[in-house]
């Protein structure tokens, strides 16, 4: 068909209608935002490349067209849902696209040609239904921004300064520090949705510890002097990015997600760790842990253990005691382009499997590695107690 | 209601249908044909004249009223298998010339059409206050469409009184040496069909023809490309139609491997004039223009209408502007309407004439 750029997003339009309806429907019902996001991103790349390119590049697009067009913008769509942190499941977004794109293409070929009989004659142009559409999409598009506005979680803002601990969040909501707010014993969070930004927290057992929640985001937080665990997280889904951690003592850690792996995948990214006795710890959970550095510890560095599933990726672990990254009982991790450096031996005991092992796997764990850059380890990988490791081709 | 169609042919029975889908009864329309009831017997007889065993248009080539579902779908339900759609999304899919004509027959069964049509030739169309008086029928029709196909089938003087000379559209077989005049689909379709009768074949053309899918681009069947050709000045308009009838065919192996191989061996070949064959085959086409159509011309002097070169001007939905207002319609569908739609010549564009005369009726205050 010769579309008009009207005709375009006319059909376009229209043809959201049906989508924008199902998203609002499945917002409600899951109390999530993301299908309305999706929609709305849809709409708008859609819209966006009716108007900047296709109107200018296909004079005439024949039916199979559609098939490469819908690749695309379901590429743009992905992308900008990651860049704008569109908080959507992979897997549910993209059968929401596919069911979209499908419609409208049925839409377009058989439903408005029956409804209009100058559907083709006018370049895909719906007069004034399609006007209506329009109107009736926008209006939607309002209403579900003025519900986000007003049902937003609510944001608390902590004044510089030093405010007593230990504070606790058992609502969805998000507390962030001016410049030199600190928090002196420790943050408790119990709701889903909480996020918790720029802030300091200094002592306590544990820094921040986050029970039985979800959607919970940390970021631009540091932690000092928890005699216990930095950030301890447990039975949650957490998203941790750009934290500072620093903990001392035999029996601190770093960062502890446990027994978390029923909530879905949680994240620690960008952060820096300083001490303790393991870095990052990891036990039952699916996380995926990047980008961090992890340095002085005295157990290990980063440690994915007791069925842990999930990928160590692009992490500086340097001057660790025993061990630099371990993956331990029946955990399966992907360890790649970590730079293990420095490692030192543990000389307390006389045991192999802490004689300076840059990467190690115990007890029936899966390590896959690949691209490490292992420096200055006595010991460059071991695996111990029928456990594996594959390194894959680079 | 008093509605008209003159013209009994594809054009007519299209737009017939296309009357019945925007909520008109039977019995409202009259339908004026001379040589019969069957809307595809011209056409028919054409297209086995020149053997031709496929439609050039595509899946919307059909006579129903809305575009989908085509024949495609059709073929589809009847074969049971996704391939006439898959083939009909990537332009690939052209009904056979059997399948066409069995799809025009369910059709005309389907919508009366045999019982709408008086078998009578309407040679004047006069404009009066209430609508237009039909010579030869006993009513004035507030409405009338004139669906009057081609005025004929143009033969080149210098051949007209040629005792080997045949048009292609008309009945004949292949002696064994075969000049085909012309340069079009017809042309083509001809050079082919006569080297597969054993035929040494000699085009005979002016110039090299075109290769294009369709005869017209296929912005031109919307309004994408038609908001600028109803914009544009009649000098321009008139310089598009003209290189829209330069002859063309498709590209393609289908044409072009049996002329390669004939080519090599002697049996094709291209030449500026007739010279001795035993048999000269004209592919050229219709006359052209609305004078060559005696109702037409009639029409045109009589009501002094604005015509532009050999076309007649109409409006963008294929009305005549100086017979057309709120109480009155005369439309023009097939290829004499080629002023508002430069493929009125096709099935779509008897659609798009069929639909403007829907409007314009639907939108009467006296209908």
């Amino acid at each position: 068909m010769s579309y008009t750029l009207r005709g375009r997003i006319d059909s376009r339009l229209a043809a959201a209608l049906g989508p924008a309806a199902v998203a609002a429907v499945l917002a409600l019902a899951l109390h999530r935002w993301w299908p309305v996001e999706v929609a709305a991103l849809m709409v708008g790349v859609g819209v966006a490349l009716d108007l900047l390119l296709y109107d200018r590049l296909l004079d005439y697009q024949p039916g199979w067209v559609a098939l490469p067009l819908g690749a695309f913008e379901l590429g743009l769509v992905t992308t900008l849902a990651i860049a704008l942190d569109v908080r959507a499941p992979l897997a549910a977004a993209i059968v929401f696209f596919v069911a979209s794109w499908l419609l409208a293409q049925l839409l377009g070929h058989a439903a408005y040609p029956l409804l209009r009989l100058s559907y083709a004659d006018e370049g895909g142009e719906l007069g004034r239904p399609g006007a209506t559409a329009a109107a009736t999409l926008a209006a939607l598009c309002l209403l579900a921004a003025g519900v986000a506005w007003v049902t937003r979680p609510p944001t608390i803002t902590l004044a510089t300064g030093v405010h007593r601990g230990p504070i606790v969040i058992d609502r969805e909501e998000t507390l962030v520090g001016e410049p030199g707010a600190v928090v002196r014993g420790g943050i408790v969070i119990r709701a889903d949705g909480v996020t918790v930004r720029n802030l300091t927290i200094v002592g306590g057992e544990d820094g921040i510890v986050v029970y039985n929640a979800r959607r919970v985001r940390l970021e631009h937080v540091r932690v000092l002097g928890a005699t216990m665990d930095g950030i301890h997280v447990r039975f949650s889904q957490v998203a941790i990015r750009d934290c500072d951690v620093v903990v001392e003592g035999s029996y601190a850690q770093g960062i502890d997600v446990s027994y978390s792996a029923y909530r879905g995948m949680s994240s620690i990214e960008g952060c820096d760790v300083s001490g303790g006795s393991e870095g990052i710890a990891l036990h039952s959970s699916m996380v995926m842990v990047s980008d961090n550095r992890v340095h002085g510890t005295t157990l290990r560095g980063i440690a994915m253990t007791e069925m842990s599933m999930g990928e160590v990726s692009r992490n500086s672990v340097s001057n660790a005691l025993g061990v630099g990254i371990l993956c331990n009982d029946h955990s399966e991790c992907e360890i790649d382009r970590n730079v293990v450096a420095d490692t030192r031996a543990d000389r307390s005991v006389g045991d192999r499997a802490r004689a300076g092992v840059g990467i190690e796997a115990q007890f029936h764990a899966l390590a896959e590695l690949e691209g490490n850059v292992l420096v200055g380890n006595p010991v460059p990988t071991a695996a111990f107690s029928s456990a594996r490791i594959e390194h894959r081709a680079e | 209601m008093r509605v008209a169609i003159v013209g009994g042919g594809l054009a007519g029975f299209v737009a017939y249908t296309t009357l019945l889908h925007g909520g008109m009864e039977p019995e409202d329309v009259t339908v004026f044909d001379a040589s019969g009831r069957d809307p595809a017997a011209v056409w028919r007889r054409r297209a086995e004249a020149i053997r031709q065993q496929r439609m050039r248009s595509e899946s919307d080539g059909h006579c129903l009223p809305t575009s989908f579902p085509g024949l495609a779908v059709r073929a589809a339900r009847r074969r049971v298998s996704p391939l006439p759609i898959v083939q009909s999304l990537c332009n690939r899919y052209h009904p056979t010339v059997a399948e066409f004509l069995e799809h025009v027959a369910e059709v005309q069964a389907r919508t009366g059409w045999e019982t709408r049509v008086v078998a009578r030739r309407i040679e004047r169309v006069t404009a009066v206050e209430d609508g237009f008086v039909l010579e030869g029928a006993e009513r004035t029709f507030r409405h009338v469409l004139l669906a009057l196909g081609h005025p004929g089938l143009n033969v080149p003087a210098e051949l007209e009184a040629d005792p080997r000379s045949v048009h292609a559209y008309e009945p004949h077989e292949y002696a064994a040496d075969v000049a085909v005049v012309g340069a079009g689909m017809a042309a083509a379709t001809e050079w082919l069909n006569a080297l597969a009768a054993g035929a040494r074949v000699t085009s005979v053309r002016r110039r090299e023809p075109l290769r294009r899918p369709l005869n017209v681009p296929r912005a031109l069947f919307s309004r994408r490309g038609l908001a600028d050709y109803h914009t544009s000045g009649a000098g321009a308009r008139t310089e598009l139609l003209e290189h829209l009838l330069e002859p063309s065919f498709p590209s393609g192996q289908t044409w072009d491997g049996p002329l390669e191989d004939a080519t090599r061996l002697g049996r094709f070949s291209v030449a500026s004039q007739v010279d001795g064959e035993e048999q000269v085959i004209c592919a050229t086409g219709f006359k052209r223009g609305f004078a060559q159509d005696r109702l037409l011309g009639r029409l045109v002097d009589e009501h002094r209408l604005e015509t532009h070169d050999r076309w007649l001007v109409l409006s963008p939905d294929c009305t005549v502007p100086a017979l057309t207002d709120a109480d009155r319609t005369l439309s023009i569908a097939g290829a004499a309407a080629q002023w508002a739609y430069p493929a009125a010549d096709t099935l779509v564009g008897a659609k798009y004439a069929a639909r403007g005369f829907l409007s314009r009726i639907t939108a009467c205050r006296t209908r």
